[in-house]
């Protein structure tokens, strides 16, 4: 099968991937570029743990996503939101409210929060539950994880505030 | 069950739209169009084996997304689900189109999925489909003979296949501009949203005062393509929309869908529940 040259910016840093046409993006974060933080879920699109965010704050399904055609994109995962060694504040938040059990749809559900918060800074209650759709928690119910949302954007407008 | 390894595939991603329409000319119904990818990514993860993929994201000049209130609304092959949800031009003009996008999926496949490749898709159980047949519109085609336009009421023949000829590409979807008395909505029935829905439904009515002058209703998941619903929006034209009016539907829709069972919900409830869903948002369309 042909392969293909592509760049892709991965948490900041440029990089040159050569990859098959059926090699989705997930499958070229974890086994080719060695990033395991985005996970393998149910592969269809139902479950977010593959989500990745493209172009700074906009999530998508990275199981669900040719590699091939992201050519020239800028993608983050979980594994590149923190600076410097400190968490970000959308981490942070998940650690101080407990929303994290098994831990396996967390990398998804961070990135579903950045993207909620960069949309709205301050969500209601239902407009996170309309949102983490998409995002599958098969261990804790949602309530910690919604917390752990509310959470960070207290923690993100007091960082802003204190800027 | 699905797979976790793609099939293998000719991957095309054509940088022109010339180069794309030469690449479909060539290979015919060999060749797969993916815009988003989120519905063929998950059928060729299960059985569907297409020789040929031919990925748009490359192809320029799909992305027209333009209201004119003259005109009505344009909307590309590239536009997504998410950039409907995001227009306000869209929210106040086409209620029916604005609510089947924020209920349609979730937010990672509607940063993805395209309105045209909801269309081209063919499913019964569209959530765009079911508002775009309900509001009306055509399908701009663009093949080796040039561009032609198919009305919405043609665009579906069967389950999952459309009137577009393998050499053609669907390039833009058209929506005519609501008048002063349109009035549209839509509404679905599902267990959580993630979900396609048990059935879905949407109306467009041109009403003048308290009188309907003229209806068009659409519904899914009731037959192997969404369907429109003549004999109700006749039951609803020239009439003011009032209890007794409203309640006939759930009587008259029933000679116009054939239900079945399945995984997502049983042909008795689709039935009980087909006329409910039609007066509820007739009720709320006119409220708004």
């Amino acid at each position: 099968m042909k392969k293909r040259d592509i760049t892709l910016t991965v948490n900041g840093e440029v990089m040159e991937v050569t990859v098959a046409a059926n090699q989705t993006l997930l499958e070229v974060l974890r086994e080719t570029i060695e990033l395991t933080d985005t996970k393998y879920g149910c592969g269809t699109g139902e479950c977010g743990a593959c989500t990745v965010l493209v172009d700074g704050s906009k999530p998508i399904l990275s199981c669900l996503t040719l590699a091939a055609t992201m050519n020239g994109k800028s993608i983050t995962t979980a594994a590149g939101l923190a600076k410097d060694g400190e968490l970000h504040p959308v981490q942070q938040a998940f650690v101080e409210e407990a929303g994290i059990q098994c831990g396996f749809c967390t990398p998804g559900m961070v990135l579903k929060t950045v993207s909620i918060l960069a949309e709205n800074p301050h969500p209601s209650e239902d407009e996170i539950r309309h949102k983490l759709e998409g995002n599958i928690c098969r261990c804790t119910g949602y309530a910690k994880i919604v917390k752990s949302v509310q959470r960070a954007a207290d923690l993100m407008s007091a960082g802003k505030a204190a800027e | 069950m699905s797979s976790r390894v793609l099939p293998d595939f000719e991957l095309f991603i054509p940088t022109s739209l010339a180069e794309c329409l030469d690449i479909l000319a060539r290979q015919g119904d060999k060749a797969t169009v993916m815009a988003g990818g989120t519905d063929i990514l998950v059928m060729m993860k299960a059985s569907f084996r297409p020789d040929i993929v031919v990925s748009l994201v490359e192809v320029p000049g799909l992305d027209a997304f333009e209201w004119d209130a003259a005109k009505g609304l344009r909307l590309g092959a590239a536009v997504t689900v998410s950039q409907l949800l995001a227009s306000a031009e869209v929210r106040r003009h086409y209620p029916a189109l604005w609510q089947a996008a924020e209920n349609f999926a979730t937010p990672q496949i509607r940063n993805r999925a395209t309105v045209i490749g909801n269309l081209l898709r063919a499913s019964p159980a569209g959530d765009c489909s079911c508002a775009i047949l309900a509001l009306g519109g055509t399908v701009v085609f663009a093949g080796p003979a040039g561009r032609r336009e198919v009305d919405i009421d043609k665009l579906w023949l069967a389950y999952n296949v459309t009137a577009r000829k393998p050499d053609e590409l669907a390039v833009e979807l058209r929506l005519p501009p609501p008048g002063a008395g349109t009035r549209s909505g839509f509404h679905r029935l599902t267990r959580v949203n993630e979900d396609l829905a048990k059935l879905n439904a949407a109306v467009r009515l041109e009403m003048d005062g308290t009188i309907c002058k003229s209806a068009r209703m659409a519904m899914g998941c009731v037959g192997p393509t969404m369907l429109r619903l003549p004999k109700c929006e006749a039951a609803v034209t020239g009439k003011t929309l009032d209890e007794t009016v409203l309640k006939s539907l759930q009587d008259i829709v029933q000679s116009e869908i054939s239900p079945i069972d399945d995984k997502r919900s049983t042909a008795e409830y689709r039935r009980s529940v087909a006329g409910v869903v039609l007066k509820r948002i007739i009720r709320h369309a006119l409220e708004a």
